[in-house]
């Protein structure tokens, strides 16, 4: 099989686990306790009006229904109605997602630039100071936890340097008109940059932490493999043993740890839009919940669903790409 | 004789480990002639493999040369001298580092390794990889050499090379590697090949149609090797002269017909002794009593008495160092045992040892030959 038909192949695998995401996310939401119409209409509503609202949201007819309709509506792009917001969930995901994959690329671009030289630079240092400080760091970056990170980063760097905003976000496509003090697109990118520095840092440094331990102990065996001896055995520079012969071998675990840091990720946006109180998706799914927005909770969790289940086919389809000994199924 | 291509003059390479110091390979001398097929053998720990990767200087930390001298066509592998405190540093006329790597290592010595599963980067082409190599050390674009790769693969007998360049090594069995990583060796057509048991992972149909093609090989290009085996039938089949290694020392040298039809070393005997034969079957082989000490304290005297059949007191106490033992006017023959004239320290007067060593050897042939 080639690269491209097994890539497709492992989106059409994909599809029965999002139906699966689908059910269970449905089946949950509606098990949750309370009534988002009362919650909508205070505590002693009138009767018509109770009903005008259960009719118009579609929650009068029986559960199984529901499900199907919803299902049909998911195939179709149809997420229903948020109730809070009055308007498609489908609109409020689109706007707040952009944000929220803004925030993790960032998070993630950060973590992999500064992890993956530090971790062959450790390697290649083997016990020597720089490992030993790279290994601190990193020990210290998997153990903090990133909101803890990013109330530490808002406190110095914000209220005492006043280096860096300390809320908000300023999304680099905005139309300058709507962005105070910025006339060009080149100053709306500024601002933007400026605004997600702290945030990134805040969600990126945990990733950063585990690709540098991974990187390292990988590289470390790599560098201690028989190809690299016969490399050295025939002339090959130093550098060019590390940059290319234990480097690319070094990289199949480490692609795996990215693509497992994108579902942590996830749960560590959510906690860095509330820290640095960002309109992204983390927001929109906590809103959902203290509102019993039925629609909304499922569309945002499917969301994710969505995101986690891509992030696993990448890491799949990269390493198999990297990795000619991984064969791609028998037909 | 002419000057020898590669010339090693008691050479030590030593781990300095928490346990103490492994002495490795300790104070060996032996030579190689252009055109030569010169063996290395000896049981598993007698440090074939460190002496071979000190000729490259390869050794990694915790290892260390720390003396000797190795010469390759007139130039200073290795060699030390005193300073004028008495400290040992390495001569001016020693190769740098990047001068090894540059123009020795690939280009003058290259080295077949043990493991074909291990040695080829499970990541890149089989042509890539040789291609890369003999780009770097025949100074060829990357056209030309793709063309050499192709051609030596041929050589070495893969099927289809021009469709195997491109593929992984995964895709390739372990004999097939093996030719792969000999094909590397001479398409950097250095001098000198050290082969370190190329052979010994594979099954003898494949280690025989290899050994084959080498000598078809050797001759062609001329090439000279170092063959390391711990295989006696291997040395009979393809070498012209053998260095037999004992715990870090070489014990005998000789040609391969006076090796197997003047033995002269007690422990050269033994591993003659412990070959399959034909007309023998398992249960009449001769394995050596006994196991090989540790390299890290090794025992005073001939390193060999705790095993040896005809040890006695006198080699508990005088280590030899090995000597010319031929005849007049014959092919050198070193062996490194009291138990000759030469060495004069009064073996034939000397008791047998007592207990256990005495019955050493001797006691071995009888036991294994009734058991089980
Ligand atoms: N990195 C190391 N650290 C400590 N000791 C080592 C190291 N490498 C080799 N030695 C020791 O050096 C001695 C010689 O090892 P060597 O690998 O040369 O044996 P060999 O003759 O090649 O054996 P084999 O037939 O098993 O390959 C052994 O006692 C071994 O324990
Ligand atoms: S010196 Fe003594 S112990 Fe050593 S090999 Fe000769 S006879 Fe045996
Ligand atoms: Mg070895």
């Amino acid at each position: 099989m080639s690269l491209l038909r097994y890539t497709l192949w492992r989106l059409a695998q994909a599809i029965p686990v999002l139906i699966g995401i689908v059910t269970i996310t449905f089946f949950l939401a509606n098990q949750i306790p309370g009534d988002p119409v009362e919650i909508m209409l205070g505590p002693t509503p009138a009767q018509e009006q109770v009903e005008a609202i259960r009719a118009r949201y579609g929650l009068d007819r029986p559960i199984h229904v529901r499900y199907l309709t919803y299902l049909s509506g998911v195939a179709t792009g149809d997420l229903g109605l948020s109730i809070y917001y009055d308007r498609p969930v489908l609109e409020m995901i689109l706007l707040r997602l952009p944000v929220t994959l803004l925030l993790m690329l960032s998070a993630f671009a950060f973590a992999i630039v500064t992890a993956i030289p530090l971790g062959v630079l450790s390697a290649k240092r083997r016990n020597e100071p720089a490992d030993h400080v790279s290994r601190i760091v990193s020990l210290i970056g998997v153990s903090t936890p990133s909101f803890w990170i990013g109330l530490v980063l808002i406190i110095v760097f914000a209220f005492h340097l006043g280096w860096f905003p300390a809320r908000g976000l300023i999304l680099p496509w905005a139309d300058p008109a709507d962005v105070r003090g910025a006339a060009t697109r080149l100053e709306v990118i500024r601002q933007s940059a400026h605004h997600l520095f702290l945030p990134m840092i805040s969600l990126g440094t945990l990733q950063m932490a585990q690709i540098t331990r991974i990187e390292r102990s990988s590289m470390v065996d790599s560098l201690q493999g028989e190809y690299v001896t016969l490399a050295r055995a025939y002339g090959v520079p130093e550098s060019t043993i590390v940059r290319k012969h234990a480097f690319q071998v070094a990289q199949l675990p480490v692609i795996t740890i990215i693509g497992l840091g994108l579902s942590t990720a996830l749960g560590g946006a959510v906690l860095t839009e509330t820290v640095f109180e960002i309109q992204g998706m983390g927001r929109l799914i906590i809103t959902a919940i203290n509102n019993q927005d039925y629609e909304l909770i499922m569309g945002t969790t499917l969301v994710f669903g969505f995101v986690y289940v891509i992030g696993v086919i990448i890491t799949d389809v990269t390493y198999s790409y990297l990795d000619p000994r991984v064969t791609y199924g028998d037909d | 004789m002419s000057e020898p291509l590669l010339s090693v003059e008691n050479l030590k390479t030593q781990f300095f480990t928490e346990d103490g110091t492994v002495r490795a390979v300790d104070g060996i001398s032996f030579d190689v002639h252009e055109g030569e097929i010169v063996g290395l053998v000896g049981e598993s720990g007698a440090g074939k493999s460190v002496a071979t990767s000190s000729l490259l200087r390869l050794v990694e930390s915790p290892g260390e040369i720390v003396g000797g001298e190795i010469t390759f066509k007139g130039r200073t592998l290795f060699g030390l001298e005193e300073d004028a405190s008495g400290e040992l540093r390495p001569r001016d006329d020693m190769l740098s580092e990047e001068e090894m790597r540059r123009e020795i290592r690939g280009r003058e010595i290259a080295i077949i390794f043990q493991d074909p599963m291990e040695s080829l980067n499970p990541v890149f082409t089989v042509g890539g990889q040789l291609r890369e190599f003999i780009e770097l050390n025949r100074d060829l674009s990357e056209k030309e050499a793709k063309r050499e790769a192709i051609d030596m693969l041929r050589e070495v007998g893969i099927p289809a090379p021009e469709t195997r360049y491109d593929e992984y090594p995964h895709q390739f069995s372990g004999g097939m590697r093996q030719r792969v990583l000999i094909a590397m060796a001479l398409a950097c057509q250095p001098d000198l090949i050290i082969a370190d048991e190329p052979t010994t992972a594979l099954d003898v149909t494949v280690e025989g149609q290899i050994l084959e093609m080498v000598k078809e090989l050797q001759t062609k290009y001329d090439t000279s090797f170092i063959w390391v085996t711990h295989d006696m039938s291997v040395v009979a089949e393809i070498c012209d002269r053998v260095n037999v290694m004992y715990l870090g020392e070489i014990i005998e040298h000789a040609t391969v017909d006076d090796l197997f039809y003047d033995t002269k070393h007690p422990y050269t005997r033994a591993l003659l002794d412990s070959m399959p034969r034909p007309d023998e079957t398992v249960h009449e082989l001769n394995p050596i009593e006994g196991v090989m000490p540790e390299a890290i304290d090794p025992p005073a005297g001939c390193r060999f008495h705790s095993r040896c059949p005809d040890a006695r007191e006198v080699c508990r106490e005088v280590h030899p160092e090995p000597r010319d033992l031929a005849d007049e006017g014959e092919p050198t023959h070193r062996a490194a045992c009291v138990k000759y004239d030469a060495f004069d320290v009064g073996y034939d007067e000397s008791r047998p040892i007592e207990g256990d060593a005495a019955g050493g050897f001797g006691a071995g042939l009888t036991r294994t030959g009734g058991e089980e």
